[in-house]
């Protein structure tokens, strides 16, 4: 009970006791898009109450907004094309996703992967050669094509490696679906680390360099950025990891126990994105 | 320090490796078998198995030739079904058919625990998604052993390991693991035979999962080369075992002539 009475002042709050306002040096806002914007699912999925108009309010605010998604169940493209038939003002340039990255680590070290990934998001992998015997393993939200005989396929790659090289696209323990909780990434990640005795290179969130390269695209300095998110660990601790501020929205994969984490303390707590932007435009304009 | 050994009143042994590899009987073991058998110790035979039922255990062991009871083989099947009935769980078993006949009688609707073998058929996204969902709801989650990969005839393939460190990993709990080399796996097997660690001789041909688990459980551990043996072995463990002995009749030589 006392948590609703008191949920407006949380952002408030925690600004005046770290004796800075951040919100009204503001900038830049960094989204996260699934459980924040909408929750996938059936069909395009559905979008969360309240977050399109809110978007909407914060590109005419004058502050900059990117949209960083550990998304790699589908290409970029996709992604953007989804999020815009589901009403969502976004644009391909705006949206920092893990592929490139990936792709990035691969072609830097003259690798050829194996793609345990979704197939709708293998045309962002098109320039590697398929057909080449695989020396290392690119691991995303392969959702049901995570399968014992293609992570057993992995396994294999990597065993055969002197030093395997397991790129993982985000790390994510799970994510929510409109029917319910679905296992992510980071499990089969963790699956392949231990049966190969490896440890995963991750690229999106956390990595320190996802969020800073967000940051330098909208040209300003990581402690006038926000970052909002559903994921406390990846989001929240992601952002705060480089002196970017932090606010968890209590949709998508929240969960009551994310308030009581025993080490990630985000900066603040809204029931919804729409909330935030309220908070925030709110000090912005002052 | 020695400590002054009780009787001894148990032994355990193990059975892949250490009475037959596959389908070929380790020599002299049917009939060293029955030379313990006219000894005054309780006996029962411990193995770590996920896919096979205690039932085609002891089929396999008949056809062989060994003279066992099927109430004599304790599997890690079998401690896990023990878990089960003691804590009164309803399980969703990720276990291949034969495995689950260890689990019959056992009541699996609306399940509020998940028992993970080694199960292919079940190890795929919509499966494992029902197993995460109940253990972050606060199933308990219990794995048979926690094995990284075997050796299957076209290549390495992966054990029931990973995808309990997946289910760990999404859930943010860990699970119990029953099988060997834990030690209530030990402590279960002699449960049921009325005995303590310190009356119990562990038999095996695994350093690490017969012998030294044994002995961490306060039994004396007796390594044999047979089976999955390496050269070395024995001193990859600390403390080192009992005694190490060529194979399974030099074994019981050793309880019969030093033990009793
Ligand atoms: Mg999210
Ligand atoms: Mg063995």
């Amino acid at each position: 009970m006392r948590r609703c009475v008191t949920h407006k002042l949380i952002i408030k709050l925690i600004m005046t006791s770290r004796g800075d306002d951040w919100s009204s040096n503001l900038q830049g806002v960094l989204l996260d898009i699934s459980g924040v914007l909408y929750d996938s699912g059936e069909g395009d999925g559905t979008p969360i109450a309240g977050s399109i108009d809110a978007v909407k309010r914060l590109k005419s605010s004058g502050l900059k907004v990117r949209f960083c998604t550990n998304e790699s169940q589908c290409t970029r493209q996709y992604l953007v094309d989804k999020l815009r038939r589901l009403g969502f003002d976004i644009n391909l340039n705006e949206v920092f996703s893990p592929a490139p990255a990936a792709c990035q680590l691969v072609r830097e070290r003259k690798l050829h992967p194996y793609l345990l990934v979704h197939p709708d998001a293998v045309p962002d992998f098109s320039e590697f050669d398929l057909e080449l015997t695989p020396d290392c393993v690119v691991i995303g939200d392969a959702a049901v094509s995570f399968t014992y005989e293609r992570l057993n396929a992995a396994f294999r790659v990597l065993i055969g490696q002197e030093n395997p090289v397991l790129i993982s696209m985000g790390k994510g323990r799970y994510y929510k679906e409109t029917d319910g909780l679905m296992m992510d990434v980071g499990c089969f990640m963790a699956a392949l680390e231990y049966a190969a005795g490896c440890k995963a290179e991750v690229v999106g969130k956390p990595a320190k360099g996802f969020f800073l390269g967000a940051v330098k695209d909208m040209g300003i300095q990581p402690q006038h950025a926000v970052m909002i998110g559903d994921d406390l660990v990846n989001d929240i601790g992601g952002a705060q990891s480089c002196g970017i501020k932090g606010v968890q929205v209590r949709t998508g994969k929240f969960r009551p126990s994310d308030e009581s984490h025993p080490t990630v303390k985000p900066d603040g707590f809204v029931d919804n994105l729409a909330q935030a932007v309220d908070f925030l435009l709110k000090d912005h304009a002052q | 320090m020695m400590a002054v050994r009780a009787v001894l009143r148990a032994v355990l042994i193990d059975l892949s490796g250490t009475l037959h590899i596959e389908d070929t009987i380790v020599p002299g073991a049917v009939a060293a078998l029955a030379r313990l058998r006219s000894a005054p110790v309780k006996i029962k035979f411990v193995t770590n198995t996920t896919k096979e039922s205690v039932s085609t255990l002891h089929q396999r062991l008949q056809k062989l030739g060994f003279d066992i009871g099927v109430g004599e083989i304790f599997s890690s099947l079998t401690a896990a079904r023990n878990v089960v009935i003691e804590g009164a769980l309803r399980p969703m078993l990720l276990l291949q058919e034969d495995a689950m006949r260890d689990f019959e009688g056992i009541s699996i609707d609306s399940p509020n625990s998940v028992v993970v073998g080694l199960s292919p058929d079940n190890f795929n996204y919509a499966t494992l998604n029902s197993a995460f969902r109940l253990v972050l709801d606060g199933a308990k989650l219990i794995a048979i052993h926690k094995a990284r990969y075997f050796k299957r005839l076209d290549g390495l393939a992966l054990g029931p390991g990973p995808f309990v460190e997946a289910l760990e990993y999404a859930s943010g709990t860990k699970a119990s693991v029953v099988g060997k080399p834990e030690k209530t796996f030990f402590l279960e097997a002699l449960r049921s035979l009325g005995c303590s660690p310190q009356d119990a001789v562990m038999i095996g041909d695994d350093a690490r999962d017969d012998v030294h688990g044994a002995m961490a459980a306060g039994l004396q551990g007796i390594l044999v080369k047979t089976g999955k043996y390496r050269h070395g072995d024995e001193d990859r463990i600390q403390p080192g075992a009992t005694a190490v002995c060529r194979d399974f009749p030099e074994a019981v030589e050793h309880i019969l002539s030093k033990m009793l």
